[in-house]
């Protein structure tokens, strides 16, 4: 089982791009418990030191949308300013942020100004 | 998942303070100094309250390894070696899975909105954020300045490629830092092996991959006593300058070169 992109026998090809491989078909589901399964055939890999998982920027992005990402967890500490209090603020400012990156981030464009 | 459990969590031993060498070299002489004294104070981090294992939920995507989040700010006025690190870093939350690490996210500021002398820690589980756990001991970091708001993205991307297993190092990583301090956030993932130089080759290359970062751009590798400045040029990397101990803190390269 030796992904296209993903084991690190050949060091000089084994870095996977952001977007190019991986990619969990959506919906595809992982059996509890049984994580050498490969469903949809292409998140694990296999490298030297044994069955690696491995995501890629994209699929990870998709996966904050589903509905089990969302919920906040149940043991989150109460630490102001920095988990609290504002919860419903703070989500909304994440997403405008985020939506807003992912315009001008997507693909391999120069993400930063240079101006040294 | 067989190597969950080879991470097993470390002896308590003092938490390390800040992570950049950057800043403060004499407070973190102190506290490495008088650091004795305190430490017995120290050897009761969150660790030792028995938890319960985290594990995938049903129908989520499982990572690699098991993360944890951690947060820590300096006091401001009071001298670092005075200060129970119990008290300046704070376990936020042990994910295993895709989703678990969104609920986290999600519920967490992003570094950029920090304030003040703070830090995001994300470790394996079992590998505390100081340089004395035993993952950490031969290990090193390599380091990213950013000018001011630049660390959002850049975290983001760093911890994203970390939990998708984009370095292709085995077992190397042990963790990421963002650490947000008065004139630029800096950035830093630390691995297990400092001298195995094809490792931090390949971790340096990922970065540069995944960051975006641009041309001259200094990346710097430390371990507890070298410091490696690199420049990155659109044919690669160059080695700008090598420096032995701990006199490499608060030089002034990085800073006037970094990332703007």
């Amino acid at each position: 089982m030796s992904g296209r992109c993903c084991h690190g026998q050949t060091p000089s090809r084994d870095i996977p791009g952001p977007g190019k491989c991986l990619a969990l078909p959506d919906g595809a589901p992982l059996p509890p418990g049984d994580y050498s399964t490969t469903p949809g055939g292409t998140v694990f890999g296999t490298t030297p030191g044994g069955t690696r998982i491995i995501y890629d920027r994209q699929f990870l992005m998709e996966c904050r949308n589903s509905p089990g990402a969302k919920t906040p967890p149940s043991n989150l500490p109460d630490i102001p300013g920095v988990t609290s209090p504002s919860v419903e603020e703070l989500k909304l400012e994440n997403h405008h942020v985020q939506n807003c990156e992912e315009k001008v981030s997507t693909g391999e464009e120069e993400q930063f100004d240079m101006d040294i | 998942q067989n190597n969950k459990a080879a991470v097993l969590p470390a002896p308590p031993t003092r938490l390390k303070d800040d992570d950049s060498g950057d800043h403060d070299q004499n407070e973190e002489n102190n506290t490495q100094k008088d650091s004795e004294k305190e430490k017995n104070d120290r050897e009761k981090p969150q660790s030792t309250t028995k938890r319960k294992a985290v594990v995938p939920g049903p129908a989520e995507h499982p990572l690699q390894y098991n993360y944890t989040f951690w947060y820590s700010r300096r006091t401001p006025g009071r001298p670092t070696s005075s200060q129970s690190y119990e008290q300046n870093i704070k376990q936020i939350g042990t994910f295993a899975s895709v989703e678990q690490f969104w609920r986290f996210y999600s519920h967490m500021v992003r570094p950029g909105d920090l304030t003040g002398h703070s830090d995001f820690h994300l470790f394996k589980e079992g590998i505390k954020p100081m340089w004395e756990d035993d993952a950490n001991k031969n290990g090193g970091k390599w380091i990213i300045r950013l000018r001011k708001g630049l660390a959002s993205r850049c975290w983001e991307n760093l911890i994203l490629a970390m939990l998708g297993e984009q370095f292709m190092v085995g077992e190397e990583i042990c963790g990421a830092v963002v650490s947000v301090r008065f004139q630029e956030d800096i950035i830093s993932i630390w691995n297990k092996t400092a001298s195995d130089q094809a490792t931090t080759a390949r971790i340096r290359d990922t970065l540069r991959r995944v960051l975006n970062l641009p041309p001259n751009t200094i990346m710097e590798y430390k371990t507890h006593t070298d410091s490696i400045k690199y420049v990155c040029w659109p044919g690669g990397c160059c080695r700008l300058h090598v420096c032995s101990g701990s006199s490499v803190h608060g030089t002034g390269l990085g800073r006037n070169a970094r990332v703007r």
